[in-house]
Formats: structure tokens, C-alpha cells, sequence
């Protein structure tokens, strides 16, 4: 009888660490060899780009200077230099910084308007999710390109933060929409109505209730639009309407590429760009698929 | 004055259809019902799937708006109320018919059976832990549950959680909805006389929802009939089951099953005979619509749904 207890309690013990969401997502990415090496690649990269970051100085990266245009790598400068005299490296660093730093506040920013959107609008059905609904169609008609650019143009100056928020205002609804979706779902289960007659508020329903039910697909929504708006970035930078020249971007690197002679002669203007992008658009999407695998348990390797 | 009274109750849902979204028709879910329930006792409210029986059960809580009808708990009504006159949910709980998705996957049974204290007593964390450990130990659950998820639990232990979080307030109504009808056959039993313990032990007063005749024999003093709707008929167990009057209670009757296998000749006879009664005079019992018709007392324990005739 005690050995059967202890046995028991055992049991209990071990499937007691199985339902977290977080940890499912984890034990998937260790089973898909290419997420995990995309993983810690992204993690030495961001804490590189990061760390370097600290040590340059901006405004000297920035500094034409005419004595050494279109230097090829040495060893002063690592990558060469540009038409302007700019060391090249220094901008890689500096512009990929500012690629995912874009890249992260647009998402979380997004996500937060999403989730506070969809968790709303699915759980309380109805009317309020109809007006809700309506307001994000008007959003989704908005020709998102022409007002970036009708932007650019009337800021004169802006920063990672003020981009960031433009381009914040067109980039929820997709995610707002999948998480009102699965809200919504959710909110049928007896538990909400449960949680609803034991007296517990709207408020704290939906996210103590709802939220952690969904949250598993929150995150790979968020993982995989963090690549794309790291892509969005680095695309409007190199119509030229994302940052000027004198904040580097990983976009800006390679529009210069549209310089026919740099594209044919100077390799190291644009080529580094361009592989980092490729890079990190990869790696992020790489596990943003195995975290989508995870939320399924039929397609679930781990 | 009764308990709890329902009085003409209507729970009408649209139908939107149109290019507009207009309303074109309405679902009558439970379309004039009305009981009466005294404490202590147990009234089961019976009926085949869509016959508005839940649907009446939430009406009473509040998670079905009404559409027409009084609700009248101790004397007060509690029909459309929002807000902070709410508190009478603190009286009124419900057991859940479906164990599985009652219960919050990602909470732990603390934080499930711990929301209702949560919400209503300001107790400190020492003292609902202490509570929620009574609570299991009165649902028969070992208060070392507390720290595991409901998957790690069987349907009967889950149900148990529901119940031990539908007491947990000590309330003076419990609605159950089809409580045992998920569960495993050897299980029903222990959850009913558990059920039927506890009412004795804190004083609750049942509404017991099920479509099995058995269940609601063994648990309920009072039984009204529901079809599509509409009460066909009403009144203490015993009248129900020993006189049953109108022909789909009858049918209902003759359709449980009986143990004995020297009565099968009987039964056999007993149904058969009810079928052609059945065949024969339905247009006696139901309007052209199909629905009942209104409850004309015959007896002041029981009432049927007959045409106005006699």
C-alpha cells in the first residue's frame, strides 16, 4: 500500500511539469535541430549587434569623408567604406541594431494593441465585437505604403520611436483578428461561463481566464511578425522611405546596391547587408514554424 | 412565497437572416415556463435535448438574457440585474454539465476552486488555501490536489472539483446541469449520493437538470416535463411517475428500462400499448404547431398540458 502510494505520487509528480505552454514550445525547438541552431544564432547575434553598439559612435560612423570613398576591407576599415567615406561595418552594426530594434517595438506594439483588441471584441461578442470589427476593416482598407510615404515627407526628423508607431498604427489588425478569432472560441467554454457566475469581472475573466488559453498562439504570431516587420524595415529603407542616410539601416545598405558600379565592383557595401537580413529573416521564421508546430499536437515532433 | 419562482419565463434567441441581418424569426428556446421551488427540495426539470431545460437553468443565473418572465428569488427579483446588484450570484451556483471544459486547463485547483472566495471573502491566502482544502476533503478529494491541473484528474474527480467550486460560497441554490450525464455509468452514483449528502449537510435546494428518468427518480421531490419549450407536465415525482397523464411523459415512462427479466413480457406490452395510444391521439395532446398546450391543474400536486376541453 505505501509503495503504491509513493509510486502514485510519483506519477503525479512527473505529469504535473507537463501542461505548460511554455514548455512544450521549448521542447519543440530542441527537437527541430535547424529552429534551435536558428535560435542561438539570433541570440549571438542580437547580444553582438547589441554589445558592439555600445562601443561606436554614431555620429562618427556617419562622418563623410572624402579621403577614403569606396575603400575595399582593410584592416582600419573592416568592410570598406561607401560613397561617402563611411565605414562600412560600423554601419552594418549600427543599422541592424536599428533593424531589430524597429522590429521589436513594432511588434510588441502591435501585439499589445492586438491582444487588448481581439481579447475585447471575442469576448464579448456581439455588438461590441461588430463595432470593433468595423473599425479594423476601415484600418485594412488604409493604403498603408502611401500614408508611410505622405509621412516621411511631412516629418522632417524622426526617430526609431515615431517610425516605429506609424508603422505600428497599420500592423495590428492581422494579429487582432486571429487572436479575436481564438478568443472567441474561448469564450464559449463553460469555464468562462463558469468563471461569469462565480462572480469574477469581465476584466479579470479575460485576461486571467481567456488570455493564458491563447497566449501559446500569441507567441508565434508575434515570432513570425517580428520577421516580417524586420523585412517591412529594412523594404521601406531601401525605397528610401524609411531612415535617411545619417541613421543607418540595414535597407539603406543595400539600396546601394542600385548604384550599378557598387552592385558590380563593391561588394562589401551591400552583400554583408544583405546576407544578415536573409539571415535573421530565416532564423526568425525558421522558429517562429517549429513554436506554430508546437501549438498543434498533430504536427508536434517533440 | 415560494423560494425560488419562475414565472412565465421566455427565453426567445433571433434568427438574423437577410441582406440587413435582420431579425426574421425567433428560436423559442423556453417559451412560457413557470415553477416554483421551495427549500430544500429538489426539483428536476426534465426534457429531450433542445427542449430549453439548460437553457431555463442559465436564464436563472443570468448567462441567457430573458426575454419575457419574472424570476423571483426570496421575494426579490432578480431578473435583469447588472452590476453590483449581482450579489445574489453569491446564492445561486451551478454545476456544469461538461467536466472537461468547465475547468480552466491552465489553473491549478486552488486558483479554480479558490476564484468564487476570491471574489466574494476577503480572506488571506493562508486561510483560502485552509479553505479550499476543507472543500476537497467534503468533495473527497485529497488536499494534496491542490497543487495539480484538472487533466491530471478522472471525469468524476473533475466533476467533484465543479461541485466543491459551486459550494464554495455557500450557497443556497445550486443549479445542476446534467451533472452526471458525462460520466462514466460506475461513477454517477457516487456523484449523486455525494451530491445528495451535501444537500442534507449545508441546506441547498436543487434544480437538477437531466433527461435520465432514473437519476431524476432517485434525486428529485418535484419533476416538470419540458418539451420543446413548454411544460407538458408537473408535479411531485410520485404523481409523475405512478400517474403519468399526458402521452410523452407516458412515453417517457415506458421507455426506462426495467431490471427484471420476468417483467420484459410486460414492458413489452406496456410500450407497445402507449405507442398506439401515442399513434392514435396525438392531435389530443399537442396543438398544429406541435408544442403543448397550457397546464391545466388536476390535482394540487400535479399539473398536465391538456386542451381546454375537460
Amino acid at each position: 500500500m505505501e509503495v503504491n502510494n509513493m509510486e502514485m505520487e510519483a506519477k503525479t509528480q512527473e505529469s504535473s511539469q507537463s501542461p505548460s505552454g511554455l514548455i512544450i514550445l521549448w521542447r519543440e525547438i530542441v527537437r527541430d535541430k535547424l529552429a534551435l541552431v536558428s535560435l542561438i544564432f539570433l541570440v549571438l547575434i542580437t547580444t553582438f549587434v547589441y554589445g558592439i553598439a555600445l562601443f561606436l559612435d554614431q555620429s562618427e560612423i556617419i562622418k563623410v569623408d572624402l579621403f577614403a570613398i569606396h575603400e575595399p576591407p582593410s584592416k582600419e576599415f573592416w568592410l570598406g567604406t561607401d560613397y561617402g567615406g563611411r565605414d562600412v561595418f560600423g554601419q552594418l552594426i549600427i543599422g541592424t541594431r536599428n533593424s531589430l530594434s524597429i522590429g521589436i517595438l513594432v511588434t510588441l506594439m502591435t501585439g499589445v494593441i492586438a491582444i487588448v483588441f481581439g481579447l475585447v471584441a471575442g469576448y464579448f461578442g456581439g455588438a461590441v465585437d461588430n463595432i470593433l470589427m468595423r473599425i479594423l476593416d476601415f484600418f485594412m482598407v488604409l493604403p498603408f505604403l502611401m500614408i508611410v510615404i505622405v509621412f516621411v515627407s511631412i516629418v522632417p526628423k524622426y526617430s526609431i520611436l515615431s517610425f516605429s508607431l506609424i508603422m505600428t498604427a497599420f500592423l495590428w489588425m492581422g494579429k487582432a483578428r486571429l487572436f479575436r478569432a481564438k478568443a472567441l472560441q474561448e469564450s464559449e467554454l463553460d469555464y468562462v461561463q463558469a468563471a461569469r457566475t462565480l462572480g469574477t469581472p469581465s476584466i479579470k475573466i479575460m485576461f486571467t481566464h481567456v488570455f493564458p488559453n491563447i497566449y501559446s498562439i500569441i507567441i508565434v504570431a508575434m515570432t513570425l511578425a517580428l520577421a516580417n516587420n524586420i523585412g517591412l524595415e529594412s523594404g521601406l529603407s531601401f525605397l528610401g522611405f524609411g531612415f535617411p542616410e545619417s541613421t543607418p539601416s540595414l535597407g539603406t545598405l543595400m539600396s546601394y546596391a542600385r548604384n550599378p558600379q557598387t552592385l558590380e565592383y563593391r561588394w562589401w557595401i551591400w552583400l554583408p547587408a544583405a546576407i544578415l537580413i536573409l539571415l535573421i529573416m530565416l532564423s526568425i521564421r525558421n522558429v517562429g514554424e517549429a513554436l506554430k508546430r508546437a501549438t498543434d499536437a498533430r504536427q508536434r515532433r517533440g | 412565497m415560494a423560494f425560488l419562482e419562475i414565472k412565465d419565463l421566455k427565453v426567445h434567441f433571433p434568427i438574423k437572416g437577410g441582406i440587413f441581418g435582420r431579425t426574421v424569426d425567433h428560436i423559442k428556446a423556453v417559451d412560457g415556463v413557470s415553477l416554483a421551488v421551495e427549500k430544500g427540495m429538489t426539483y428536476g426539470l426534465v426534457g429531450e435535448s433542445g427542449s430549453g431545460k439548460t437553457t431555463t437553468g442559465r436564464a436563472v443565473l443570468g448567462l441567457n438574457k430573458v426575454t419575457d418572465g419574472k424570476i423571483i428569488y426570496n421575494g426579490r427579483d432578480i431578473t435583469s440585474l447588472r452590476g453590483s446588484k449581482l450579489d445574489y450570484r453569491k446564492d445561486i451556483q451551478m454545476i456544469f454539465q461538461d467536466p472537461y471544459s468547465s475547468l480552466n486547463p491552465k489553473k491549478r485547483v486552488l486558483d479554480i476552486v479558490s476564484e468564487p472566495l476570491k471574489n466574494y471573502e476577503k480572506l488571506s491566502r493562508q486561510e483560502i488555501k485552509k479553505r479550499v482544502q476543507e472543500l476537497l476533503e467534503l468533495v473527497g478529494l485529497s488536499p494534496e490536489s491542490i497543487v495539480k491541473y484538472p487533466h491530471q484528474f478522472s471525469g468524476g474527480q473533475r466533476q467533484r472539483i465543479g461541485v466543491a467550486r459551486a459550494i464554495a460560497l455557500k450557497p443556497k441554490i445550486i443549479i445542476a446541469d446534467e451533472p452526471v450525464s458525462a460520466l462514466d455509468v460506475s461513477v454517477q452514483a457516487q456523484v449523486l449520493n455525494f451530491m445528495q449528502d451535501i444537500q442534507s449537510e449545508l441546506d441547498l435546494t436543487y434544480i437538477f437538470i437531466s433527461h435520465d428518468l432514473g437519476v431524476i427518480k432517485h434525486m428529485c421531490d418535484h419533476i416538470g416535463i419540458m418539451y420543446r419549450g413548454r411544460y407538458v407536465e408537473e408535479g411531485t415525482t410520485e404523481a409523475i411517475f405512478n400517474d403519468p397523464q399526458h402521452i410523452y411523459t407516458k412515453r417517457l415512462v415506458a421507455a426506462i428500462p426495467d431490471i427484471n427479466p420476468r417483467n420484459r413480457e410486460k414492458q413489452l406490452h406496456f410500450r407497445q400499448e402507449v405507442e398506439t395510444e401515442y399513434e392514435q391521439s396525438y392531435n389530443d395532446y399537442f396543438d398544429e404547431d406541435g408544442l403543448a398546450f397550457q397546464l391545466q391543474t388536476i390535482s394540487d400536486k400535479h399539473s398536465v398540458a391538456l386542451p381546454e376541453r375537460s
